[in-house]
């Protein structure tokens, strides 16, 4: 039989069962099409989150905090205003460095209006934060020093929360209230090209670490965050600082430790694909699913033709015409299954990165693994019933009934 | 033509063994046309599915055409069913979802004749069961001895040696079996050997010679001379 009337048969045979084909079909197209999606989501994201964090810092960025693996946890001994001054004067390996004092979740409004409070991280820290987290001025300025020094009651705000606040003025020189506090606005960050925080509306208001202190009624500063003059005096860098922050706070042994961008990355890059394997794994047993479905399919096809097996070998098919034609209908199904299942999978994944705004990150090798697959599946789950089909001898397969 | 001696077949084994053959010998010649008679469970549909190599005797020679069957492989067979035997079965048989000229055209594209001449071919040998007007129905819409033509028409698509014919009015009203009968005598007339299993006499009347079994052995033989 050649390749051509082989089609044309398989395919007369399956139009023949429509309904069952295409049920079948649809088990394989579900399958495909969530591998697919869930791999190409999940590439997505990470790669959005790893951009994320990229856009944080440069590779020299680094920062120090409590030894959280040892569950330390920061207060107001841990460390102090003055710490990231004294740092970068002892230690030729830090360029810049600034203090947090972070106010995960605070209230920001305009004076005299009680609604449209709008919630946002306040960053209570020192003029280096600019460089070391690569923030950029669009209007008016940063903290400085003596902003720091003399408690100024002044905030700087990002793009989208001077979009909420003032969508039709100029921010700069007008009062907020953070936390219920008055504070003037004094200048307003670039608006950062991404698009995942903005998805998730955080917004953020920095102000002069003492400020926030004053504010936040407390004396603990988070973390301590930094850049090194270069990338090999990272290492330098991050001990120098750990080193010179237990000598400094000896009285209460803290022990700190330090983290860089890169390692940061890792552990993200590390959780996302456990969480693209993990879903993926569910999205592969759906397809393992809807292959015992064509097995299924392909059994039950066999039962009940089995006298037209009979009737096949009378006229000279001979096993490897069985084995062929039992075959191609799995495969057929399969391949159609995993060509539906690709479009859907693929639209799906575009439907997605839209709603969240992340690129989708359909990688070939995903698609070409699903469909792949899918043959494979047919080819696996059709060769025992069609195996079982072409080895009975014809006056048998006749008999059955 | 056909050659066989000795024929046995023992279904199962032990206790349960039926043995549906018990030595059968039997010669026939080119161009014959043999009716085999006798109750159900004498055997002889057996036997016939063992002539027309659709099933192995437990033991026994058989020779076709000159070849010991016993010692050909699976794939030889098939291709021995393809090309030199033709069925015709009591229920059809026919591809359900199919249309006429396709289940013609199935041991063309066996025996891979390529596309054209294989529609040639089959069309020719629906027109000659008087079909050429139902090429693209489906089995299901036409009348059993319709059907019965069209399975005819396959039997002949390789041009065979000898048709195996299992009760092929089995399930036909008396008209439509006189027409599938006329075309069997057309085909005898022809020079074609056929071996035909029957229970009505009045069928087994257009054969030549007449074998009746019991009991797994061939008890009885009738030879006319060439009728009408």
């Amino acid at each position: 039989m050649n390749f051509a009337d082989l089609i044309q048969i398989v395919w007369e045979n399956l139009r023949a069962h429509r309904m069952r084909a295409v049920l079948t079909t649809i088990g394989i197209a579900i399958g495909i099409a969530g591998v697919i999606a869930v791999v190409a989501v999940g590439q997505g994201g990470q790669a959005v989150i790893i951009s994320e964090i990229e856009k944080m810092g440069s590779s020299l960025y680094f920062d120090i905090s409590p030894d959280y693996m040892r569950g330390e946890t920061a207060d107001s001994n841990t460390f102090s205003i003055e710490d990231p001054t004294i740092i970068k004067e002892l230690s030729p390996a830090v360029d810049k460095m600034a203090a947090i004092t972070l106010g995960p979740m605070v209230d920001v409004r305009l004076p005299n209006s009680d609604k449209n409070t709008i919630m946002a991280s306040l960053y209570g820290t020192h003029p280096d934060l600019i460089h070391v987290l690569n923030l950029s001025i669009e209007k008016g300025r940063f903290i400085t020093d003596l902003d720091v020094t003399s408690h100024s009651r002044v905030v700087v705000i990002d793009a989208g929360l001077a979009e909420d606040l003032f969508p039709k003025e100029d921010p700069l020189g007008k009062k907020i209230f953070v936390q219920d506090t008055p504070l003037t606005v004094v200048g307003v960050l670039e608006k950062a090209p991404s698009s995942m925080l903005d998805a998730f509306s955080v917004r953020m208001v920095y102000t002069p670490i003492t400020q926030a202190q004053d504010m936040l009624n407390t004396r603990v500063i988070n973390q301590l965050c930094g850049t090194a003059v270069s990338e090999e005096a990272l290492p330098q860098a991050i001990s120098d600082s750990i080193k010179i922050l237990e000598s400094r706070h000896s009285s209460v042994s803290k022990s700190y430790m330090g983290t860089t961008l890169e390692e940061q990355l890792e552990m993200v890059g590390k959780v996302t694909s456990i969480l693209t394997t993990v879903i993926g794994a569910v999205a592969g047993i759906a397809l393992l699913v809807g292959g015992v479905g064509v097995m299924n399919i392909m059994l039950v096809a066999v039962t009940e033709r089995t006298r037209e097996i009979g009737l096949l070998k009378a006229l000279g098919a001979r096993r490897r015409d069985i084995m062929q034609q039992f075959l191609g209908e799995a495969v057929a199904l399969c391949l159609l299954g995993g060509l539906i299942g690709m479009i859907v999978g693929i639209g799906g994944a575009f439907a997605i990165a839209l709603a969240a705004h992340w690129p989708p990150l359909i990688s070939v090798w995903t698609v070409l693994l699903a469909i792949g697959f899918s043959v494979i599946i047919g080819l696996f789950f059709g060769l025992y019933p069609a195996s079982r089909a072409a080895s009975l001898s014809p006056a048998e397969a006749l008999r059955h009934l | 033509m056909i050659s066989v001696s000795g024929l046995t077949k023992v279904f199962g084994s032990g206790d349960a063994a039926v043995h549906a053959l018990r030595g059968v010998d039997l010669e026939i010649s080119e161009g014959d046309f043999v009716a085999v008679m006798g109750p159900s469970g004498s055997g002889k549909s057996t036997f016939l599915s063992i002539l027309g190599c659709l099933e192995r005797p437990s033991a026994g020679e058989y020779y076709l055409d000159g070849r010991d069957v016993n010692s050909l492989e699976d794939d030889e067979l098939a291709d021995l069913r393809n090309r030199k035997l033709g069925f015709v079965f009591q229920s059809f048989n026919l591809l359900p979802r199919h249309n006429v000229l396709r289940n013609v055209e199935m041991p063309l594209i066996y025996a891979g004749v390529p596309g054209d001449e294989r529609r040639k071919r089959a069309q020719e040998l629906l027109e000659q069961v008087g079909l050429g007007h139902r090429l693209t129905h489906k089995p299901a819409e036409l009348s059993g001895g319709e059907q019965q033509r069209v399975a005819i028409a396959r039997a002949l698509a390789n041009n065979p040696l000898v048709i195996f014919a299992d009760e092929p009015t089995g399930n036909l009203d008396s008209k439509s079996s006189l027409e599938i009968m006329e075309l069997f005598q057309k085909m005898h007339r022809a020079g074609r050997t056929i071996v035909m299993v029957t229970h009505e006499p009045d069928i087994a009347a257009y054969a030549r010679r007449v074998i009746y079994f019991r009991d797994g052995k061939i008890v009885r033989e009738e030879a006319k001379d060439e009728l009408r």
